[in-house]
């Protein structure tokens, strides 16, 4: 008897990581047809892959500074040196490596920030929208009244009492950010919620948690991925101003934008210093905007529909060339 | 018709373009400042901004010449000492406010008992601390009482700007200044900019420059590109990397001395030997030339320039030496151990990098470094925290008064807003040279205490650095030991 239990939950565990591994690599040939989105993958699993492992990367320690050797220009300038391939920044550390290191804080930041403020704002607002009535009221007085407030000085408060870290800056730029995603979700929850599946749900007696997270959730995908990506970009634009103030990160720590205003200062006569910086963040931006719209693509059942009717078309059209072909070169 | 209303419209613009560049550049100029100022009192802030616009609008009592000699400026000469504490002013005679009022010996006892007015809680009152009384003895005659004998009086007349005592007491005075001084207030646009007009009754020599427009423009980058763009016609704070890219530039020694209060009653600078070891890791002469460009000099282990009263020219700065920082460090048993520095980030030219160099330094010579970089108010609270000292505290002390008097009651004597020691003997020495008239003595009690303070090292001693200011190509000017924006020293070619 207990045999053919363990059979049964090994055969039934065998089936699913079946399932498991064929979803993966359906996900896969997904991804294989959409050039952009394996771009991006491939892009963002650099940029991780190369914050992971800075330390073994960077051909220099992004603090190690040589006040003889500042702002040198990068390696293709008739002053630059293979040392510093991409020069040295104003007191005379290595671009690269703090390029490099600066992933880290950055990445970490803007995944951090966007997760919490993300995740906090959407419960609200699905919340918001869903339920109505007072909670509806609540939140959204909530939200405008925090929106009101002034984010530096929440930062201040903040900064106060737990002092300038990476926690600090996390926190705070979550609890700066979270309002946009509870407005977008609760007015998306509006509309959807008159639909006939959710109705259907309400009336087959769901009660709302599974209603909001299991059948409004998911059809908010789309809009939250875009709006997700927005925020990251901002959110790390966002941490170097408040480094740079000292509210932020603290040296010798540093990230991709608290480097590009540091650099500013310098800009006509370096531009390396803000350049470099300001391309990773734009190469991470883009990165993340290419998976994201090829997520957005195949989350939304709609778009599937449209992109598996165009695949259909295109395999019809070239059968069709195939069978004209063919009959033209019959004699 | 048609072909008159363009002619027309053609005129309109040609005179307005005339007129936006042309003429009104005539002889104005444009200042551009790094903060705007918070009040145009002149008596209650201590603030670079409002400086910088109310020198030009009022006068002090004192003057110095552009390289720092005492000179009478509303006085008729120079104070005299009737008995141990109590100095004679006589004022010039003719001299009016911009309203009309007349400066004579009422104004000035109105102006001294105005800021040193318990009430009024002046920002300036460390300028006027030894001063308790004014009375006028003769229209154009008063006597000021110190407590007990104050040599620097005179050098504290000089910072005495005259208030007219009628219009001061308007609630409007903050906005609307009236001085005796050679350009008067035209207009304050808040966050925009302040515009002053030359004075055409100015009792002293009459300035070239017929009007003054100050902006303030936060970001040195941005200062840098309007003087480039023609915009402005003198800029502060430039950055030493950009004075070969300015159309001209000019650079003073300064009064801006950047160095690290070390704690030296707890934690790990409590021993001498780390204190001493500190100052031996940095490598101040590649601050200057590397950092600053060569518009630095390396201070000589006091917190004093060589134009200073009380400078002490026989202690000379510590060298640089990070194998015997490193073994001072080990002697001590500190090696690894963690020390704290604070900073803050856009106050003072590279305050920052500054701060990140020196950690690097003191991180090779064995420490742990934490830096710690905090928005400027957060920064104060630390700095002048009484109860709990950082271990290090990056300050740079602008000393305005040129003695040493000022620096050393504020950071080397025990119990000053920024010490970090309680060091009897030193505070003993300070003390004695305040009160003490002969000079020679008084000269002799702060070389003592130089070198006090050197032997203990007390302070990371970095730089004093210069005064660069970029100009315009068509406006002269020599610059200043003590960093006053005169505009009446100023020339338009």
């Amino acid at each position: 008897m207990s045999q053919t239990n363990a059979d049964s939950l090994e055969q039934a565990l065998e089936q699913h990581r079946h399932e498991w591994v064929e979803k993966l690599f359906e996900l896969g040939r997904e991804l294989k047809r959409d050039k952009a989105g394996l771009v991006g993958v491939m892009l963002i699993t650099a940029l991780v892959l190369m914050a992971v492992f800075a330390p073994y990367i960077a051909p220099h320690d992004p603090t190690d500074q040589d006040l003889t050797a500042r702002l040198a220009p990068p390696v293709w300038y008739e002053k630059g040196t293979l040392k510093h391939i991409l020069g040295t920044d104003h007191l005379g550390r290595d671009v690269l490596s703090r390029t490099i290191h600066g992933a880290r804080v950055s990445l970490w930041v803007g995944a951090a920030v966007v997760l919490l403020a993300g995740g906090f704002g959407v419960v609200m607002g699905l919340m918001a929208g869903y339920l109505g009535g007072r909670t509806d009221a609540f939140v959204m007085r909530w939200v405008d009244t925090q929106v009101a407030f002034p984010g530096l000085l929440l930062a201040l408060i903040i900064l106060a009492v737990i002092g300038p870290s990476l926690t600090t800056v996390v926190v705070v730029l979550a609890l700066n950010g979270w309002m946009v995603y509870g407005r977008m979700t609760r007015s998306a929850v509006l509309s959807i919620r008159q639909s006939p599946y959710v109705e259907a749900a309400e009336v087959v007696g769901c009660r709302w948690p599974r209603v909001i997270f299991r059948h409004i959730l998911p059809n908010l995908t789309s809009p939250l991925l875009t709006l997700g990506i927005l925020e990251f970009a901002r959110i790390v634009l966002a941490e170097a101003a408040l480094s740079f103030l000292g509210l932020g990160i603290q040296p010798p720590a540093t990230s991709w934008g608290l480097d590009v205003a540091m650099g500013k200062n310098y800009m006509f006569m370096a531009w390396w210093l803000v350049t470099i910086p300001g391309c990773a963040i734009a190469v991470t931006v883009l990165a993340i905007n290419l998976v994201a719209s090829w997520l957005r693509l195949i989350s939304d059942p709609q778009e599937r529909e449209k992109q598996f009717a165009r695949h259909m078309a295109g395999a019809m059209r070239k059968k069709m060339h195939a069978t004209i072909k063919k009959e033209l070169e019959a004699p | 018709m048609k072909k008159y209303g363009r002619l027309l419209l053609a005129a309109v613009l040609m005179v307005v373009v005339l007129a936006g560049t042309g003429w009104a550049k005539a002889e104005g100029i444009t200042i551009a400042l790094g903060s705007e100022p918070t009040t145009l009192d002149p008596q209650i802030r201590e603030d670079g901004g409002e400086r910088a616009v109310n020198d030009n609008i009022y006068d002090t009592v004192l003057t110095r010449t552009p390289e720092g000699d005492m000179m009478p400026s509303l006085a008729a000469q120079m104070p005299k000492l009737v008995d141990a504490d109590t100095w004679e002013v006589t004022l010039r005679s003719g001299i009016t406010f911009h309203n009309g009022e007349p400066l004579n010996a009422d104004a000035v006892v109105y102006s001294i008992k105005r800021v040193i007015d318990p009430e009024f809680n002046s920002e300036q009152i460390s300028f006027f601390s030894t001063i308790t009384d004014a009375r006028a003895t003769g229209d154009l005659t008063l006597h000021v009482i110190t407590d007990g004998p104050d040599p620097i009086l005179p050098t504290r007349l000089y910072w005495l700007k005259v208030v007219p005592p009628k219009h001061s007491k308007d609630p409007k005075f903050a906005e609307n200044p009236v001085g005796t001084g050679p350009y008067r207030f035209v207009a304050w646009q808040r966050g925009q900019h302040i515009d002053l007009v030359r004075n055409e009754d100015y009792w002293g020599p009459a300035p070239q420059i017929s009007s003054v427009r100050y902006r303030f423009i936060e970001e040195p980058g941005t200062r840098l590109a309007g003087l480039m763009a023609g915009e402005f016609d003198l800029i502060t704070n430039l950055l030493p990397e950009f004075t070969s890219h300015v159309p001209k530039s000019v650079n003073v020694l300064g009064l801006e001395h950047p160095i690290i209060i070390l704690n030296a009653d707890d934690g790990v600078t409590k021993d001498a030997r780390v204190r001493k070891a500190l100052n031996y890791a940095v490598d101040k002469q590649a601050l200057a030339q590397g950092l600053f460009e060569g518009f630095a000099q390396v201070a000589q282990g006091q917190l004093l320039s060589p134009s200073f009263f009380g400078y002490n020219d026989q202690v000379k700065a510590y060298s640089y030496d990070p194998d015997k920082a490193k073994k001072l460090i080990e002697e001590a048993g500190v090696k690894g151990q963690t020390i704290e520095l604070i900073g803050t980030s856009g106050r003072w030219l590279k305050d920052r990098d500054l701060v990140e160099a020196v950690a690097d330094f003191w991180k090779k010579a064995g420490l742990d470094v934490k830096v710690r970089i905090f928005e400027f108010n957060e920064y104060l609270n630390r700095l002048f925290d009484r109860k709990t000292r950082a271990d290090g505290i990056f300050v740079v002390s602008s000393n305005e008064l040129l003695d040493a008097d000022k620096s050393f009651s504020a950071y080397y004597k025990a119990g000053g807003i920024g010490s970090s020691n309680t060091d009897e003997t030193l505070a003993g020495l300070i003390d004695a040279a305040r009160s003490e008239t002969d000079e020679k003595k008084r000269e002799n009690l702060y070389h003592q205490a130089v070198q006090l303070a050197y032997d203990q090292a007390y302070f990371v001693w970095l730089l004093n650095i210069e005064d660069i200011y970029g100009l315009s190509a068509r406006l002269e000017w020599p610059g200043r030991v003590d960093a006053r924006l005169l505009v009446r020293e100023m020339q338009v070619r």
